[in-house]
């Protein structure tokens, strides 16, 4: 089974959400999936989207089924409020655009919160979609065969015919990133714009990355972007691989060099603004290889000696970056 | 466990039908105990819990176990213990009413870890008690009725575990009504009907059928379930 998979550059990430709007357009605006974002940008350290989702379980240990997950409530996926524009902008009708309901929670709350008190503070951005995982909770975990792995490029989808509702797949993925669509009475997930893959054309949130951070392929594919950053130069790490779901989704963790942390006499310390033990729980102990490289291919660029990983990690054209 | 002993079941029905055939496993399968009498009748609506009509009906209990999971995600122990089944026949229409306790009421799925109460019964799509009873398999299909506390009942057809389909059948009907302790249900259907659309029941002495009820409060849905392990005989 061929398996397309995925680079997201933290570093170039800017947190515009233009992929999530992107994803929102085509395919969750609508028929029950309002509340849904198959492709989300969430602050780290944060809570996340649904809320707390690196807390809700589901996985495997030592190769086993975990069945520990929990199906979050929908108020952790936040308010899908309305505003009314048109009554105040078209209609004149009052002076104030607000929300139809008072919003308490949403899949964006804590956006820029980060940790630590300034000028020590910091925050990264993740954006995620489904893992695609080679090795999916979500298929182990459904009863009705309802999910499967294309062969062709290993993308998972729920068939919405076999599909019966039981929810076992949203215990399941530790990622959050099932869906129960509450209208239709079935579980849905990011489909990897499959329809747009299949003709050579990268997924929505992809394409209209501003920052251009992501990368998309097939992962034995030696010439491509995708077996470069994750095999050849290994500084494109899987998001909690310890759940053991073999994501296809890969990550150049955020830098720590800029600006490093300022001591109490005002000083620029040594020590790294995001901890380092952070981002190991996050991405393993290969961050801090993944770090060391990063670090020392862009001091060659800074010193005008050439480097093949930055001019793959800029990532000049589409061409650069996507090989479908 | 009754995981076990359910396979275990399985294995004695598997041998005996090897070495003794058919009519041998009837009596296995389904002691004469397991009875369901249907009360055969004409010009009466057995379609509400509350007609008249079930006043008369025999009553019989039925004592349900967890189902065997079949699948590792199932996990938990349905709260559902026994049910009491009772069948008309009027015309060309079987009416099966079921009525069990359940304290909570669970009729709407609005957040996305609700689940709702349900009840079913199964037939043989071939009325043969060799059938195995946990959902059928490639060769033996089932038929469910499946009535859904949100208002939904589905005419299921299944071939083995995890095969579940539906297959819309609108002479399939439900009537529910909460009772003091739980649910009373109703379900009909014309006995005959064509092979794809479920098993006919025209024409016979007697025909398997199995129960199962779900508490959605329990979070039970599919697997995770309260059922009779073995057939019972619906009996005409």
């Amino acid at each position: 089974m061929r398996q397309l998979a995925y680079v997201f550059d933290l570093n170039k990430c800017i947190g515009c959400h233009t992929c999530t709007m992107a994803c929102k357009q085509l395919w969750t605006n609508r028929g029950g999936r309002e509340y849904m974002y198959w492709n989300n940008v969430e602050t780290h350290p944060g809570k996340g989207y649904p809320k707390n989702w690196e807390k809700k379980g589901g996985g495997f240990k030592d190769g086993v089924l975990l069945t520990d997950g929990k199906i979050p409530p929908r108020e952790d996926y936040g308010g899908t409020w309305e505003y009314n524009l048109e009554e105040v902008l078209l209609q004149g009708k009052g002076n104030q655009v607000v929300p139809h309901e008072k919003p308490t929670w949403g899949p964006n709350w804590d956006e820029d919160e980060g940790e630590g008190v300034f000028p020590n503070n910091h925050y990264f951005y993740v954006p995620r979609i489904c893992n695609h995982c080679s090795n999916p909770a979500c298929l182990a975990a459904c009863p009705s065969k309802a999910i499967y792995k294309r062969p062709e490029d290993g993308l998972v989808v729920i068939d919405q015919e076999r599909c019966r509702g039981y929810r076992y797949c949203v215990k399941a993925c530790p990622y959050g990133k099932v869906y129960f669509n509450l209208q239709t009475q079935k579980s849905e997930k990011c489909i990897g714009c499959y329809p747009r893959v299949e003709k050579g054309t990268p997924p929505a949130c992809v394409a209209q990355c501003v920052g251009k951070i992501r990368f998309v392929g097939y992962r034995d594919d030696k010439d491509g972007p995708i077996y470069k950053l994750v095999e050849q130069w290994k500084v494109a790490l899987p998001l909690h691989a310890e759940y053991g779901t073999q994501p296809n989704v890969f990550y150049v963790p955020p830098m720590n060099t800029t600006p490093l942390v300022f001591e109490e006499d005002g000083r620029l310390g040594d020590k790294p603004r995001i901890p380092l033990a952070d981002l190991e729980a996050m991405f393993g102990p290969d961050v801090k290889p993944a770090l060391e490289t990063l670090g020392r291919e862009m001091q060659k660029r800074r010193q005008a000696q050439p480097s093949e990983l930055t001019e793959l990690l800029i990532g000049y054209t589409n061409k650069d970056r996507y090989r479908l | 466990m009754k995981t076990s002993n359910f396979i275990k079941q399985l294995a004695v029905f598997g041998t005996v039908a090897a070495m003794t055939g058919f009519s041998a496993i009837t009596v296995q399968a389904a002691p004469a105990a397991k009875t369901i009498r249907v009360l055969t009748t004409t010009g009466v609506d057995a379609t509400m819990p509350d007609a008249a009509i079930w006043k008369k009906a025999p009553a019989t209990q039925v004592n349900l176990q967890p189902a065997f999971p079949g699948h590792g995600s199932i996990v938990g122990i349905p709260a559902t213990t026994q049910l009491v089944a009772q069948a008309v026949r009027t015309g060309d229409r079987i009416f099966i009413k079921l009525v069990w306790s359940d304290s909570t009421v669970n009729t709407e799925i609005k957040d996305t870890a609700q689940f709702v109460d349900g009840a079913a019964v199964q037939f043989p799509v071939n009325g043969k008690a060799t059938t195995i009873s946990f959902m059928g398999d490639a060769q033996n299909p089932v038929n469910v009725w499946h009535w859904r506390a949100d208002g939904r009942t589905e005419n299921l057809m299944a071939r083995g575990f995890g095969t579940a389909m539906a297959v819309p059948f609108e002479g399939l009907r439900s009537a529910s009504v909460r009772t003091d302790s739980g649910w009373a249900v109703v379900l009909t259907r014309p006995l005959r009907v064509k092979k794809n659309e479920g098993a006919s029941l025209q024409n016979r002495k007697t025909v398997p059928i199995a129960f199962a009820a779900w508490d959605g409060a329990n979070q039970e849905r599919d697997g995770l379930k309260a059922v009779t392990l073995e057939w019972w005989q619906l009996q005409f």
